[in-house]
């Protein structure tokens, strides 16, 4: 109860956050009703997947400071677990998500205990590492269809079926993800409040007084990144049944690793609305740039070089992110 | 006896070559404390100088070494006053971003002025040829000369580092960057000249490369991802670490020849079924993620 | 820094006039849309580029009449059945990436309003976007995909043009067996011995991967060892690891199923490691790009490819010598297998649409299952485009066959292919065994 009321409770923000942030939050509710395009639809659904990849970054990379570029490999172990068992065994998707969770968790202890005895850089790097690994094997593991992937054939598993997660229409998928989404944010306004939360800004702050605190440094990173892990896991699942082919090029690639810390660290890292925002200016800029340079007008590349100006922009000017630059401009008012 | 000799013969200069690829990494780092994402870039810039010079002026390829270099230097100065400089001052999240930026950046540039063909030399003094040294090791050309300029490279940087007035302020700003204020060196300049000339070296390595692969616009990353290994492994910032850490992740990615060695040797039909050639990079990252963490400081690593 | 930040808006203002112009050209009256997704840009972007061109040309012909290209598309101005309605072209690029590929199925399904889907080369991509149209109840008819895998998933909404890799590799091991009795023009049989072992490379997704499974079935049913297979990623930049392995081995034949980058790699390391293999063969795709004959000259002479076209078709079938004179007026260079076939997914489209009379997916359906397009009016040289409508290849063009091309240099030190397989439509005497460096 006491957990519900903190996730519940976003009094420690300006009025003014509230307001855009419920109006928008009621724009998504009713954002299929209108007229949209399939295209603006999975503009959507892109947004907020990566806006939940983006929150499970955000507690380890973002309030723990710890900058980890491997998610993919656990977006891989969730669309695996759940492909698998729905391909395999019939298992639907809402037995097998948590089961999938259960073994990124699993996988995420293994690694993490190894990985937390570095820092920086070094941490960065070896998490690159450790996803690659991960991808190699999969490529070649045939029980998971190795470098071919698996495929949720739209003959043997017809549309709709919400147990199996398998619709044709995208609004069913939008549905399930906002749900998803909501919950997430309500689970990261309990984390920043909880006790680890405020462990973790004290690690990142500063490892030695940490320490001497008597926080457990090293159980409480393995921790956080646990949570991040299921996070991520989650939402692979769900791909998995939206896009209904996984392979893992397309799964586990650097560059989805990439893109989930890109999101968050631009948006803001350690803030609750820095994912969302950075979700929120990526992925519509990404999709739509493409589709108005890249392609139609035989300029190849345009859209990304434009994307990789405004990453370095803002690494360069305001290392905070997008949410650092709105708060710096709330200051100077004040 | 013919597999493990030529196996561990190409391992060696495949080594060689890698280790001169890694070199600016490990020069920009040692001085800086900065992961350059976009190093696997420069190696295509200086591809695509060695390439487009040699055909545009129809010289040898081996001609353009200077030009790459060059351009690779000055790209280096311009990244850092430009750019890098900005996100010194930053947290290391900004910079992992905006070295990640740049990547995206010097890639989609590249595509979108050369398309995403793939392109290769065909003419040249080293293209395409290669020599039977016996025993039945064939090496290439191109493979040899750029592991000559590999040890060469190696060899010149050791000494510039180590013997020479500038090079000695490097060596000093990298190990302690207030105190070398202090001191009087430029610190500011250190860094520039530490991107020029891990520009350059890149691009030096790259108009070289150019001449036995071919060069698109997305094949930084690769390149990247190994030189992060090398330099991990060797040690971040120790130039002779990474000369061995190339050797050995050289030999790390001839496995599935020593892999293929035993399996004639033991004549066991097993060895042939597992899909070594699949697994070429896994080892390296594996043996990078083992080194880090049982002895984070890599091999010869003296910053940590 | 003002100007700096003036020469930005600039910039960004005339990219953005270029984006909002871009899709208005797009608007004709009535058109018939057929989306097409292929990889134009990517590793695969030369082959793209080819399929592109192929299937322009072929709604250029439906959509005009050309007195000079004796085909029934030729002889009206669009769909005669829809009222002449014109046919275009709605381009979709998928980069070689399943994902992007399915996405863009629906775009087009749903914004787009195409009536139907053509693509998408790579197999891996075919099977999503594939599966978006089942989903949908979208026909799609796939003119360049081989894997066999494709046509097997018992869809109700597509169906196959082009040939696929159990035909190909079939080929491929009755041209070795003709090799031992003999049948191969200008040279005498060779004892099996001599072509016993087999080595294969391919690209490890979809498509390569079943080449390879494909190869050693065969392998066994014929009666030749494979001695190793492999499974690389198109996308190395080094495949000498690869070769060592293959060279290890000392096969007699080497297979390979590439695209066309890591296809100039893996010969130009074999050259660089002097690999001597008697028969050095490659499963279409790379082997046939333009850019594999044009970056490795004299290097490839004696290098065996299977395709479905070839410029010397055009010598022997007439229309095929027609539709190739035009499309050399326009790319400047010959059909290849690649442009060959999207020509045909297209005209194969025309056809069903022809034959429908509307646009309705029911009828499409209907006539795509229905239709016989006689072999007279294709450029490739087959008996037809028939599709299965029941077995286990649903969808599959039942009259479709592969040929086996080699490499050789002719008198003015040009290099072509020369047709090896059919053995009776053979055009020049084969060079075996594979000279080598």
């Amino acid at each position: 109860m006491e957990t519900l009321k903190s996730a519940l409770d976003f009094s420690d923000f300006p009025r003014l956050d509230l307001v855009v942030a419920g109006s928008l939050a009621i724009l998504f509710l009713i954002f299929p009703v209108f007229p949209h395009s399939s295209f603006a639809m999975a503009t959507m659904i892109q947004f907020l997947m990566f806006s939940l990849y983006g929150m499970g970054w955000n507690t380890i990379g973002g309030y723990g400071g710890q900058v980890d570029l491997g998610k993919a490999q656990y977006v891989g172990i969730g669309a695996y677990t759940t492909t698998v068992m729905l391909v395999r065994w019939d298992i639907p998707f809402w037995f097998s998500m948590p089961v999938g969770v259960c073994f990124a968790v699993l996988w995420s202890f293994v690694l993490g205990y190894p990985l937390f005895r570095l820092k920086g850089h070094y941490f960065a790097i070896a998490t690159i590492a450790t996803s690659l690994v991960l991808k190699d094997l999969f490529e070649v593991w045939d029980f998971v269809g190795a470098a071919r992937g698996l495929e949720i054939s739209p003959i043997k598993f017809p549309p709709p079926d919400f147990l199996r997660l398998i619709f044709k229409e995208d609004v069913y998928y939008y549905d399930v993800i906002l749900g998803f989404f909501f919950v997430g944010i309500l689970y990261m306004n309990w984390f920043r409040k909880s006790r680890l939360g405020f462990q973790l800004r004290a690690i990142k702050d500063n490892e030695e007084v940490a320490r001497s605190l008597g926080i457990n440094v090293h159980w409480a990173k393995i921790k956080t990144y646990a949570i991040a892990t299921a996070f991520v896991s989650v939402v692979g699942s769900f791909h998995a049944c939206y896009i209904k082919n996984i392979e893992p090029e397309d799964t586990m690639s650097l560059d989805i690793s990439i893109l989930i810390a890109l999101m968050a660290m631009l948006g803001g890292a350690g803030s609750l609305w820095g994912p969302i925002i950075g979700a929120g200016i990526l992925i519509p800029l990404k999709s739509y740039l493409k589709e108005w340079l890249g392609a139609t007008a035989g300029l190849i590349g345009i859209d990304l070089i434009l994307y990789a100006l405004i990453i370095m922009v803002i690494s360069a000017f305001e290392p905070r992110g997008i949410w650092g630059i709105v708060q710096k401009v709330r200051r100077r008012r004040q | 006896m013919e597999i493990l000799l030529s196996a561990l013969v190409s391992g060696l200069l495949l080594g060689l070559v890698l280790a001169l690829v890694a070199l600016g990494l490990t020069i920009i780092f040692g001085v800086m404390d900065i992961v350059n994402f976009a190093h696997g870039e420069f190696l295509m810039v200086g591809m695509y100088t060695g390439l487009l010079t040699a055909q545009g002026l129809g010289i040898d390829p081996l001609l353009t070494l200077p030009v790459a270099g060059a351009v690779g230097f000055l790209l280096g100065i311009v990244c850092y006053f430009g750019f890098i400089k900005f996100l010194l001052r930053g947290p290391m999240v900004a910079q992992l971003l905006g070295t990640f930026g740049l990547m995206l950046f010097l890639r989609n540039l590249a595509l979108l002025i050369f398309g995403s063909e793939d392109r290769a030399l065909h003419h040249g003094l080293l293209v395409g040829k290669s020599f039977d040294i016996g025993m039945g090791v064939i090496v290439s050309a191109t493979k040899l000369a750029a592991a000559g300029l590999s040890v060469a490279a190696f060899v010149a940087v050791w000494l510039f580092m180590n013997r020479t007035r500038i090079g000695k302020a490097l060596t000093a700003t990298a190990l302690n960057r207030s105190a070398a204020r202090y001191m009087g060196i430029p610190t500011e300049r250190m860094n520039a000249l530490a991107w020029g000339a891990g520009g350059a070296s890149v691009t030096i390595a790259g108009a070289l490369i150019v001449n036995f692969w071919s060069v698109n616009p997305f094949i930084g990353l690769l390149f990247t991802m190994i030189a992060f290994a090398i330099v991990a492994l060797g040690g971040f910032g120790s130039v002779p670490g990474a000369f061995f850490a190339g050797l050995v992740v050289g030999l790390i990615m001839e496995i599935p020849g020593f892999w293929d060695f035993f399996m004639f040797t033991f004549n066991a039909d097993w060895m042939a079924k597992v899909p070594m050639t699949s697994f070429k990079y896994m080892w390296v990252y594996l043996a990078y993620f083992v080194i880090m963490v049982v002895r984070p400081r890599g091999l010869f690593g003296w910053k940590h | 820094m003002k100007s700096a930040i003036r020469l930005g808006m600039v910039v960004v203002s005339v990219l953005a006039v270029i984006g909002l112009m871009a899709p208005v050209g797009a608007l004709a009256a009535e058109a018939v849309k057929i989306g097409v997704i292929y990889p134009l840009t990517g590793g695969a972007a030369a082959e793209g580029r080819e399929l592109r061109a192929g299937a322009e040309l072929a709604a250029e012909i439906i959509n005009a009449v050309y007195k000079n290209i004796s085909m029934d598309m030729a002889k009206s101005q669009g769909i005669k059945s829809l009222g002449s309605a014109k046919i275009e072209l709605v381009f979709k690029d998928h980069e070689g990436n399943p994902t992007l590929g399915a996405d863009l199925a629906k775009k087009l399904i749903l914004d787009d309003k195409v009536v139907g889907i053509m693509g998408c080369y790579h197999s891996a991509v075919t099977k999503t976007v594939s599966a978006v149209c089942e989903q949908y109840g979208v026909p799609m008819i796939n003119d360049s995909s081989t894997s066999p895998d494709l046509t097997k998933r018992g869809f109700k909404w597509f169906w196959r043009t082009t040939p696929h890799d159990t035909t190909f590799t079939t080929d491929l091991f009755n041209f070795l067996k003709g090799l031992t009795e003999g049948k191969a023009k200008g040279v005498k049989a060779v004892p099996k011995a001599q072509i016993q072992n087999l080595a294969s490379a391919c690209e490890k997704t979809e498509w390569g991967s079943n080449v390879s499974a494909l190869i050693e079935s065969f392998a066994k049913e014929y009666g030749f060892t494979v001695k190793k297979s492999i499974l690389y990623a198109a996308k190395s930049t080094d495949l000498s690891s690869e070769v060592g392995s293959l060279k290890a081995v000392k096969p007699d034949v080497m297979l390979f199923a590439s695209y066309a980058s890591d296809a100039i790699l893996m010969l130009k390391t074999l050259k660089a490691q002097k690999a001597q293999p008697k028969v050095l063969w490659g499963q279409d795709a790379g082997f046939e790009a333009p850019e594999f004959k044009d970056t490795l000259r004299d290097d490839i002479v004696g290098v065996l490819t299977r395709t479905v076209f070839l410029p010397k078709v055009a010598s022997v079938k007439k229309v095929a010598g027609e539709v190739d004179g035009f499309y050399q007026k326009k790319v400047g260079h010959s059909l290849s297998g690649a442009s060959a076939r999207a020509f045909t997914g297209v005209q194969a489209w025309a056809a069903v649409l022809e034959k429908a009379g509307s646009t309705k997916p029911a009828d499409i359906q209907k006539a795509a299952n229905a239709i016989k397009i006689p072999a007279d009016q294709l450029i490739v040289p087959w008996q037809g485009i028939q599709f299965a409508t029941s077995g286990e290849d649903i969808g599959q063009n039942i009259l479709g066959s592969g040929m086996i091309g080699q490499y050789q240099k002719d008198k003015d030190g040009k290099i072509s292919l020369e047709i090896a397989y059919p053995f009776d439509l053979a055009t020049a005497n084969l060079i075996f065994p594979f000279p080598g460096y």
